[in-house]
């Protein structure tokens, strides 16, 4: 495996880590999962370029209008938790059965 | 010495002398005009138009004179030419006399008005129009005419703006003519489309002509000529001043349409349907009118019932397929009708602007002049053998009589005739005769020349204009020259059952009490139900409709209910139902969610 896919494997394993195993903050993990879509980004960005294929070069591009769909759907979910419960601590969830 | 250029200019110097007080203040500081200027441009204009009008009585000559041509696009040409026809060089002097007896009563009319200026020059604007309309070739130049016609009698029927009804009246005007405009573009659209043409010359085709632009032609003449169906404008414009309803709403505009018909009658030859559709309409619309005009008891409304019936009659006359005497009936109604209005307004102004006939009462000795012409008026309508409406209306009859066509339609017609003889001696003998109904201090005044001289120009022109126009033409299709006496006599057997009728209910009616309603009262009075229903019902259904569809159906049920508002309702309800089974617990989860990948991953690693 050569340094440029360690570079992305290791920056998607972390971010999926610190996405699964944050403590306190949704927005945290929001940040984790937006570093994970970077990983991917790059990775998407190289693969066409190792492969010599330029036809696939708009893939990241789509990636990314989804994932700036996903992005604003998770700060949604941030700003009404904010709403109902003045913070963003993951303690609040626990109180889903409303 | 060369005839066609003396026809041709002296044609064009009439339209270019009635343009010249609204050119020359432009071009000049000092000049004003005043309304002794425009009534006497006009008595020009009328002089210079008796010049082609001898010369085609003389040598049977017609011209049509083309200008200046807008090339729209290479294949499509649109000049601007003017036909100079029998219809044209007839109608012009007609309409430029019974205009000028018509501004020098409005001189006194208007007296007291602040604005009279503005008054007179929209009335001149209104002529403008009106002469382009008739001296059109095409349909383009035609239909700038129409719409000149349209403007100016919105802006003259709200002519007194401050009162409501006047200003609905007006509206009223402009939607309805927009209706039959509607047909008038279909008619040049399919004209457009497949003859390449908009001159009336060069419509012909081989086979009997479609009849869709005849159905727009039908439309816009139904809106413009106030037939059943676009006809509450008509009664309604009585708001404006008399002038203007003696201009417009009895000479000259409203037969516009008419005219329309007569001018592209070659294309109705072939299309019996279209004829047929015609012959119908303008009987229904005749005997409707007269039906309502029985009952009324505003002198001008009257009037105005009795001017879209016989606006009727002439459509009538377009569906025998006899656009000559269609056009004959126009010439003499016109000055009948302008001087029944000019009675009109001199006897109102008398009595200080009461309108309404049971008020009114033996007005014979106190204005004798004004109501001797209003008897040969009432009389040359009724169709009297030997004035001018006899001619026409007489000739009309004895055409339905001796064709071969619907009775239903010939029916109509003469029952509309003998209304017409009712409802005419009924304003008679409320007004001239009787009893005086009037307070006592009546301002009664027709020492005026501006008065007195135009009304008996149109009573001279009402009385010999039939004989005169009908002994220098040449008709082109035969009249029917034998008939059974019975059938010959028919008008006047109908419309002296009507006097008879009059005259037996009028020495009822004196001594008689407020009858109870019946039907018929009921149905005259309120002129058919046709107002509320359609003013009301028609427009609740349409805009409902359209709201339901645009508003309702598609932007709020199509794009937001089954788009994202549908989504976000459906995604509500599958969390609220899965709600119960969450427990919460946010932390556990992702971390069962990275502990099951490690295991995942070890596995597949550990296998290779």
């Amino acid at each position: 495996m050569t340094s440029l896919h360690l570079s992305f494997y290791s920056a998607f394993t972390l971010s999926g880590l610190g996405l699964a195993f944050h403590r306190t903050h949704l927005i945290s993990a929001l940040l984790c999962l937006e570093s994970m879509m970077l990983s991917m980004y790059v990775a998407l960005a190289m693969w066409p370029i190792q492969t010599h294929t330029p036809s696939f070069n708009m893939i990241p591009i789509l990636m990314l209008a989804f994932s700036a769909c996903e992005a604003g759907t998770g700060l949604a979910l941030l700003v009404a938790s904010a709403r109902t419960h003045g913070s963003d601590h993951l303690h609040n969830f626990n109180l889903l059965q409303c | 010495m060369d005839l066609s250029l003396v026809l041709n200019t002296s044609m064009l110097l009439t339209l270019v002398t009635l343009s010249a007080p609204i050119i020359l203040p432009l071009l000049s500081m000092n000049l004003k005009n005043s309304p002794t200027t425009i009534t006497s441009t006009i008595k020009t204009s009328f002089f210079i138009s008796l010049i082609p009008m001898s010369i085609y009585i003389h040598s049977g000559m017609e011209s049509i004179t083309s200008l200046w041509e807008w090339k729209f696009i290479m294949n499509f040409k649109i000049p601007i030419s003017l036909k100079m026809d029998f219809y044209s060089l007839t109608f012009f002097p007609i309409a430029l006399f019974v205009s000028w007896s018509i501004l020098q009563f409005a001189s006194w009319y208007m007296a007291s008005d602040p604005h009279m200026m503005k008054f007179f020059s929209y009335l001149l604007f209104f002529l403008m129009a009106m002469l382009i309309l008739i001296v059109a070739n095409n349909l383009f130049i035609l239909f700038i005419g129409w719409e000149g016609v349209g403007i100016m009698s919105f802006l003259l029927i709200s002519w007194w703006h401050g009162r409501a009804e006047a200003n609905t009246a007006a509206l009223q005007a402009v939607l309805y003519n927009r209706v039959g405009d509607v047909g008038l573009i279909i008619c040049m659209a399919w004209l457009a489309s497949y003859m390449n043409t908009w001159e009336i010359q060069q419509i012909s085709s081989p086979t009997p002509m479609p009849t869709l632009p005849l159905l727009g032609l039908i439309l816009a003449a139904t809106g413009k000529s106030a037939q059943f169906g676009l006809h509450p404008w008509l009664p309604a414009a009585m708001e404006g001043p008399t002038p203007v309803s003696a201009l417009l709403h009895s000479s000259t505009m409203v037969v516009a349409g008419i005219f329309l018909l007569i001018r592209t009658h070659p294309m109705f030859n072939t299309n019996p349907t279209a004829l047929t559709l015609c012959l119908c309409l303008g009987a229904l619309s005749t005997l409707f009118a007269a039906t309502c005009a029985l009952t009324q008891n505003d002198i001008k409304k009257i009037i105005a019932f009795s001017t879209s019936s016989q606006l009727g009659l002439m459509m009538v006359t377009i569906g025998l397929n006899l656009p000559q005497l269609a056009f004959l009936h126009i010439s003499t109604h016109a000055f009948f009708k302008a001087m029944l209005f000019l009675c009109s307004g001199s006897i109102i102004h008398s009595l200080n602007g009461e309108q309404d006939i049971r008020k009114m009462g033996g007005l014979q000795k106190m204005l004798p002049t004004t109501t001797s012409c209003l008897t040969i008026g009432n009389l040359a309508l009724m169709g009297t053998p030997f004035l001018a409406g006899f001619y026409s209306k007489d000739a009309i009859i004895e055409n339905l009589n001796t064709s071969y066509l619907n009775t239903w339609a010939l029916l109509l017609t003469l029952l509309a005739t003998s209304f017409t003889a009712v409802y005419t001696l009924r304003m008679t003998l409320l007004v001239q005769t009787g009893y005086i109904r009037i307070p006592p201090l009546a301002p009664i005044n027709e020492n005026n020349p501006a008065v007195l001289s135009p009304i008996t120009r149109l009573a001279l022109g009402s009385i010999t204009a039939g004989f005169l126009i009908t002994s220098y033409i040449i008709p082109t299709k035969t009249p029917p020259m034998t008939m059974p006496l019975y059938i010959k006599i028919t008008a006047l057997i109908v419309t002296a059952l009507g006097i008879i009728l009059a005259l037996e209910l009028s020495k009822m009616a004196q001594t008689l009490t407020m009858p109870k309603q019946n039907h018929f009262s009921n149905f005259s009075v309120s002129l058919g139900y046709f107002n509320p229903l359609t003013h009301r019902l028609n427009v609740t259904k349409t805009l409902s409709g359209g709201q339901n569809i645009a508003s309702h159906l598609i932007d709020l049920s199509w794009y937001k209910l089954l788009g994202p508002e549908g989504l976000a309702t459906l995604q509500l309800k599958a969390s609220k139902t899965a709600t119960t089974f969450h427990t919460g617990l946010i932390k556990a989860y992702l971390g069962s969610f990275a502990l099951s990948i490690l295991i995942i991953l070890m596995s597949t690693y550990t296998n290779n």
